[in-house]
C-alpha cells in the first residue's frame, strides 16, 4: 500500500446545501489505499443518512488489499451485503410497511495503472485527461432510461413526472446491479466523484476547469464556491482525485 | 477504458430542476441530532447497524480510556427519530433494556447500562461491541448451504440462546439472520428492540404496544404478527426456523415471500426437506415452519433436541453389538 500512497492525491467534501434540513450524501476519501466513494441516499426521516453512511462506513472497514481486482472484490460484496441489510433484512412498521431506505453509490479503486468505477444509481464519475472532460458513469434513472432505452427527445423525457426516479440503487431492489467500469490511468488524470446536487448545480465547462485547477484539494474548493453561490437546493458532495 | 473515452463530451448539468425524487420527506418535525459525544463520556465514532426502530453505532468510552483500558469500546443504541419523536421514546427503550438486562446467556449479547444524554434528552443503552460476521454474511457467501456439522455450530448455540431468553420470560420479536453475530468466543444473539415479557413477568415496565408500533421484518416474521395479533413463543420458533432452512439449504425456505403470500401460493405443499439436514431434523423443523400458529406443533426446546440427536447408524449399531 506504500506504493499507492505516492500515487494518488484527492479531496473531498460534503455539504447539506441552503434547503435540505440535513445531508443524506456521504463521502469516503482513501487515497492510501486507493478508494473513494460518494453515496446519496434517500428515504424518510434519516432512514436516507443512514444508508448512505452505513455504506461509506461498510466500505471503510475493508481489510486493504494490494491487489487491484480484490479490492474491487471486497468492496462489490460489501455493497451487496448493505443492499441486503437495506432491503429485506430491514424492520418495517405497520404504519410505513414499504418505507424506503436506499442510496446511490459510485465508487471508484485505483492502483498505479488501474482504476475501476461501479456504481448504481444516479452519482456521477467524471474523468478530465488531456483537457477534456469524460462522463464515466451512466446515471440509472427513469430520465437515462427513457433518453437511451425509449428513444425519447431529452427535453420530453424531462418532463416525465418521475424523470429523476432512479432505477437502480443500493437497498432498491432485491438483487442489486452495480455497473463496472476498468480503464487504465495515466499520469495527470483527474477523478470526480460527485452526488447529483453537485451536477445539477454547476455547469460542464465549470467542473472541467475545476478539475484542471493545480490539485484535488482547489478543485474541490473551486466547485463547492460554484455550487454554494446558487439556491443550493440538494445536498452536495464530491471527491476529486488525481494520478 | 478507452471505449468510454469515445464518449462524447457529455454536459454535466441535465436539463432538470427542481427537487431530486431521492429524497421523500422534508416534514418531518425538527428533532435534535445525535451529538457526537454523549454525557460527556461516549464518542460515536461509526455507524454499525440500522433498523426500523433503531440505529447502533461503534462508541469509544471515554472514561475507561482515561483508565487506560486497552479496548474502551461499546456499541451504542439509540431510537430513530421518527421514534424520538414519541413523548415516551426514552421510556421505550428503557424497557428494552430492562428487559434485556435480565438475560444471562453466553450466546446472548450483554447489556451494560441505559443512560439519558444530559444535552440532547436522547436515551441511549450501551452494550458489548460485538465483532463478526453476522449469519447475513454467512448465507450470501454460501448459497450452497451449509454442511450438517458447521450448520449443528451455528444452530445449536442460536437456539439454546433463543430457549434461555424464553425460559427466563422475553421474547425476542425480531430474530433474523443480521440480529446474529458470529464472534471469536461465540455466538450472539441481539437486538431486541421489539421483545417483550412473556405474560405476567414485569408487570410494571412500559410495553412496546404492537397495536400502535407494529413493526416486523417481512421474510422472517410469523403469519400471527403481520396479521397484527401478538407476539409469542411460536413467533420466534416461525423466525427462527426460516433462519435455519436458510443457512442449512442457502436458499429461503419460501423464495423469500412473507409468510402471508407464501400461505397464498400453498408454498408449505411443496417445501422440501434441506439435502444437507439429516432426516430425523426434518419433521420438527418443517413443523415449526408451519404458517398457522395452531400449526406449529413444535417447540424451540424440541428443536434444540433433535438438532443434538445423534441418530446410531447401522454399522455403529453392529460395532456396538459386537464390541
Amino acid at each position: 500500500m506504500q506504493v499507492l500512497q505516492s500515487c494518488w492525491k484527492s479531496a473531498a467534501r460534503t455539504d447539506r446545501g441552503k434547503v435540505r434540513k440535513r445531508n443524506e450524501d456521504s463521502v469516503l476519501d482513501q487515497p492510501e489505499r486507493g478508494v473513494w466513494l460518494v453515496a446519496d441516499g434517500m428515504g424518510g426521516h434519516q432512514n436516507g443518512a443512514l444508508a448512505s453512511r452505513l455504506i461509506v462506513e461498510e466500505v471503510a472497514e475493508l481489510v486493504p488489499h494490494d491487489d487491484l481486482d480484490q479490492q474491487v472484490k471486497q468492496v462489490r460484496q460489501a455493497l451487496h451485503v448493505v443492499n441486503r441489510r437495506l432491503g429485506y433484512e430491514v424492520t418495517v412498521t405497520a404504519d410505513q410497511p414499504d418505507a424506503v431506505m436506499g442510496s446511490t453509490v459510485v465508487a471508484l479503486i485505483g492502483d498505479q495503472e488501474r482504476a475501476v468505477c461501479l456504481w448504481a444509481g444516479d452519482s456521477r464519475c467524471y474523468l478530465w485527461r488531456n483537457q477534456r472532460l469524460y462522463q464515466l458513469s451512466r446515471d440509472h434513472s427513469l430520465l437515462q432510461q427513457l433518453i437511451h432505452e425509449d428513444q425519447m427527445d431529452p427535453q420530453e423525457a424531462a418532463r416525465h413526472p418521475s424523470a429523476n426516479a432512479l432505477t437502480r440503487a443500493v437497498g432498491a431492489h432485491e438483487q442489486l446491479v452495480l455497473e463496472i467500469l476498468e480503464f487504465s490511468v495515466q499520469p495527470g488524470d483527474t477523478l470526480l466523484l460527485c452526488s447529483d446536487g453537485l451536477y445539477q448545480a454547476v455547469s460542464a465547462g465549470s467542473i472541467s476547469h475545476a478539475l484542471g485547477l493545480i490539485s484535488p484539494a482547489a478543485a474541490v474548493e473551486y466547485l463547492f464556491s460554484h455550487a454554494l453561490s446558487g439556491p443550493a437546493r440538494d445536498n452536495i458532495s464530491a471527491v476529486v482525485m488525481r494520478r | 477504458m478507452d471505449s468510454a473515452l469515445e464518449t462524447p463530451d457529455s454536459p454535466a448539468g441535465t436539463q432538470l430542476a427542481g427537487k431530486s425524487a431521492k429524497t421523500i420527506s422534508t416534514t418531518a418535525p425538527q428533532s435534535s441530532e445525535l451529538p457526537e459525544v454523549l454525557n460527556n463520556r461516549y464518542r460515536i465514532e461509526r455507524l454499525l447497524g440500522v433498523g426500523g426502530m433503531g440505529a447502533v453505532y461503534r462508541a469509544r468510552d471515554l472514561l475507561r480510556e482515561q483508565y487506560g483500558d486497552p479496548d474502551p469500546y461499546v456499541a451504542l443504541k439509540t431510537l430513530n427519530e421518527e421514534f424520538a419523536e414519541y413523548p415516551d421514546a426514552n421510556a421505550l427503550l428503557y424497557s428494552e433494556f430492562a428487559l434485556t438486562s435480565r438475560l444471562r446467556h453466553s450466546n446472548v449479547i450483554r447489556f451494560y447500562a441505559f443512560n439519558v444524554d444530559r444535552t440532547s434528552q436522547r436515551a441511549f443503552m450501551t452494550m458489548e461491541l460485538l465483532k463478526g460476521p453476522t449469519l447475513d454474511h454467512l448465507i450470501s457467501e454460501r448459497q450452497e448451504g451449509l454442511p450438517w456439522l458447521e450448520f449443528r455450530q451455528i444452530a445449536i448455540p442460536l437456539l439454546e440462546a433463543l430457549h434461555a431468553s424464553h425460559s427466563l420470560g422475553v421474547l425476542h420479536g425480531d430474530i433474523k439472520p443480521s440480529n446474529v453475530m458470529l464472534t471469536a468466543d461465540g455466538l450472539r444473539l441481539f437486538d431486541y428492540g421489539l421483545g417483550e415479557p412473556l405474560q405476567g413477568l414485569l408487570p410494571g415496565l412500559p410495553r412496546l404496544s404492537r397495536k400502535r408500533i407494529a413493526a416486523w421484518t417481512p421474510r422472517y416474521a410469523a403469519l400471527e404478527l403481520l396479521d397484527g395479533g401478538e407476539l409469542t413463543e411460536a413467533a420466534d420458533l416461525y423466525a427462527v426456523a426460516v433462519i435455519l432452512y436458510e443457512l442449512i439449504s442457502g436458499h429461503h425456505p419460501y423464495s423469500r415471500l412473507t409468510a402471508k403470500q407464501a400461505k397464498c401460493m400453498e408454498q408449505g405443499e411443496t417445501l422440501d426437506k434441506p439435502e444437507n439436514l439429516p432426516k430425523h431434523c426434518w419433521p420438527t423443523l418443517k413443523a415449526a415452519l408451519a404458517f398457522d400458529e395452531q400449526d406449529r406443533q413444535t417447540t424451540v426446546a424440541e428443536l434444540l433436541a433433535s438438532f443434538n440427536h445423534q441418530p446410531i447408524s447401522l454399522l455403529q449399531r453392529l460395532l456396538g453389538r459386537t464390541a
